[in-house]
């Protein structure tokens, strides 16, 4: 290519249009706002050209090409739906339908299956296939993933996924002609930290999560686009839930952060919003007491408080909870705010760069900026000294973690303090002798922004529906204090929050919640934050 | 275009004239027939009401009252779970939860099959959806309940009709 070639002009269905070049004629025509249909091909993985339905014709050659591989250069001329392109791609599918078993009705892809979409455009409305179609194996292949090897169309996007990001390589096709199929070596399961990705790439419903088998209908759930908590990374993922429940959790495309991927961490640790041991119910002194006894003793206890008070946020906290907890700081006269947080997970890293971070926090980088930077060291410091000293007169602990390995050494302290007040995710030993002892929200159940490792802010949605909170949220009971304290005259909703965060924090200065968009914004160190907004890469 | 406004006065009188006398004519026709009829009754030996309970019209072909699940040649619920009928279902009255079947020829049934009797409104849908033609609207509408949870019909009741 030579480098003064900035555009290449080409002809698509009759229109000449112009495109960067190197591009695929699928890219370039995507770019164009033109579908053209695909099964292997993915745009994080190698082209494979194997399935075929992405024909077109072209006027370089006699017979169609596949849109996947070809590249556009000038004057080339492209038809995607004149008849050759349609016969050819009418018969790929035709052939991908003849050892496809037509079990929709209870196959769990159903709704978000590539295969029946294309079904609808290209597929023939009866099966010209008088044989028995060909049965493959069914068998699990790791210990989150199986395959129903009748539905698989051999696209191979799961093998290359496994080639190429992960770098293990569990998965082979096996056999030949109509018998392929795709399968593990003996004794070698699909076992890695990006596995589950394998699913939401397979374009049919072959490749199943044991986690999600049989448990819901695609269509009847709830999308919420969200951001992951498992670790500091902030991956961008989608929670699909039934009736306010998770039922599963996918990765949501961001090329800046995750591109198409999560981890099986983050994919799966969801189970923690229905454990046993969470804290539903406010109790004060160990007896239980309702909503509205609790959000009364929660004003008093702090109002009626002359003494020097400390809070511990963790974080787990959303930017705008953070910045109500530094209303609040600044409302009583003696405080201090300090952070406290869980130990280090497993780092882990693939060879296409994905990471996975050791600090299982997703707003540390928040506390940081919000809160300040040395909240997690001096400060902590100075506060348990304190606390060990007996000096303080009212703790207010913050302790949303999903998995508590707190150190022993802050719970010995924290029972220190005259009066205590737990905002907890768990029951734990850092609830015995609280006080006042208040639910806190899971992060899936948080509306807000969280600021990643790279300073990214990003917006997180709640998976419960307006007016289905099983308690007041953190973002609410922390207003209404605010309010009984005569800080603030009234309760706003977490974006108004935001919006007061922005005002008197520089670094979130110029951002509000409808510039975050669907993948967040990179906040400069400096004062302005830049809005870079991603998506479109 | 103009009209006369003179000669379209006349027109309306006209036309107004013939539709009191029409309506003279439609109006107590009618009423003087079914008074007949209803006199003719009055001497009617048989009574056209029936004695309810004791006595039960065969309902019409086709006509569609309680739900029934069906169940295949050897005993098991049809049933695979698919959710299609929940899924048409305009009233939302069918609930389903899944489960993996235990036999060799399918891949789930239904673990629990709820129908709210209280929020269906018996439009059929449920039927046409069925792609194994496991739920049907039997000809049955006496299904009175003595309180609302009985009037929720499980997989069990479903299918023991």
């Amino acid at each position: 290519m030579s480098e003064h070639a900035t555009t290449v002009t080409w002809t698509l269905n009759g229109k000449q249009v112009e495109s960067p070049p190197g591009l695929t004629i699928m890219e370039a025509a995507k770019l164009h706002d033109l579908e053209i249909p695909n099964f292997c091909y993915h745009p994080g993985l190698s082209i494979a050209g194997n399935c075929r339905i992405c024909f077109v014709e072209s006027n370089r050659s006699p017979k169609p090409v596949i849109s996947c591989s070809e590249r556009i250069a000038e004057g080339l001329e492209i038809q995607t739906h004149s008849e050759m392109a349609l016969e050819a791609r009418n018969s790929v599918m035709e052939f991908q339908l003849i050892n496809h078993p037509l079990d929709c009705p209870v196959c769990d892809k159903a709704g978000e299956c590539v295969l029946q979409d294309h079904s609808y455009t290209h597929g023939p409305d009866r099966s010209r296939f008088e044989e028995n179609k060909t049965i493959r194996h069914t068998k699990k292949l790791g210990s989150t993933i199986s395959i129903w090897g009748n539905r698989c169309i051999v696209c191979t996007r799961c093998v290359r996924f496994c080639d190429e990001i992960t770098g293990t390589g569990e998965l082979c096709v096996v056999e030949r002609g109509d018998r392929s199929v795709v399968d593990v070596f003996p004794g070698l399961p699909i076992e890695n930290s990006l596995a589950g990705n394998v699913i939401d790439i397979c374009p049919v419903g072959a490749l199943i999560g044991e986690d999600f088998k049989f448990e819901a209908r695609i269509w009847d759930m709830k999308k919420t686009s969200s951001v992951c908590a498992g670790c500091s990374r902030g991956c961008n993922i989608e929670v699909q839930s039934l009736d306010g429940f998770a039922k599963r959790i996918v990765a949501r495309e961001n090329p800046e952060v995750n591109e198409w991927w999560i981890c099986d961490r983050g994919r799966y640790d969801y189970r923690y919003l229905l454990a046993a041991d969470r804290v539903t119910d406010a109790s004060a002194g160990g007896e239980p007491i309702d909503s509205d006894t609790a959000d009364s003793s929660l004003n008093d206890l702090v109002s009626e408080n002359g003494g020097i008070v400390g809070i511990l946020v963790d974080p787990m906290m959303t930017c705008e909870e953070l910045h109500l907890v530094n209303r609040l700081s600044s409302t009583l006269s003696d405080c201090q705010v300090a952070a406290w947080s869980t130990a280090d997970g497993e780092a882990e890293s693939f060879p296409n760069g994905f990471t996975i971070s050791s600090d299982l926090h997703p707003n540390r980088a928040g506390v940081g900026a919000i809160i300040g930077k040395d909240a997690f060291s001096t400060v902590a410091k100075g506060l348990r000294r304190s606390l060990d000293a007996g000096d303080i007169d009212l703790l207010i602990v913050f302790a949303g973690f999903p998995h508590p390995d707190l150190e022993k050494k802050w719970i010995e302290s924290i029972g220190k303090a005259k009066v205590r007040i737990v905002f907890s995710l768990q029951s734990g030993s850092w609830c015995e002798g609280a006080d006042l002892l208040l639910p806190s929200t899971a992060p899936l159940e948080k509306e807000g922004s969280y600021l990643n490792q790279d300073g990214r802010l990003q917006r997180v949605r709640t998976l419960i529906a307006a007016g289905q909170q099983p308690f007041p949220s953190e973002l609410v009971r922390l207003q209404a204090l605010l309010t009984h304290l005569g800080e603030r005259p009234r309760s706003v909703s977490s974006s108004g929050v935001f919006r007061e965060l922005a005002s008197s924090v520089e670094a979130f200065s110029d951002q509000s919640h409808s510039t975050l968009g669907e993948s967040g914004c990179v906040l400069s160190s400096g004062k302005s934050a830049v809005g870079s907004m991603g998506g479109d890469a | 275009m103009a009209h006369d406004p003179t000669e379209s006065g006349t027109a309306q009188e006209h036309t107004s004239g013939t539709t009191e006398a029409r309506k003279k004519k439609e109006f107590f026709l009618p009423i003087l027939k079914g008074l007949a009829n209803t006199i003719a009754h009055i001497f009617r030996r048989e009574p056209n009401t029936i004695f309810y309970p004791e006595e039960r019209r065969a309902p019409y072909p086709g006509y569609r009252g309680e739900h029934r699940l069906k169940r295949d040649s050897l005993g098991r619920e049809k049933c695979v779970a698919c959710f299609l009928c929940s899924t048409a279902c305009p009233s939302h009255c069918i609930e389903i939860v899944a489960e993996e079947a235990p036999w060799d020829d399918r891949e789930k049934r239904p673990r629990i099959f709820n129908i709210d009797m209280l929020r269906c409104i018996y439009c059929g849908m449920c039927e046409e959806a069925c792609p194994c033609d496991a739920i049907e609207l039997t000809p049955i509408y006496n299904i009175p309940v003595l309180s609302r949870e009985d009037a929720i019909y499980t997989k069990e009741k479903l299918l023991s009709l």
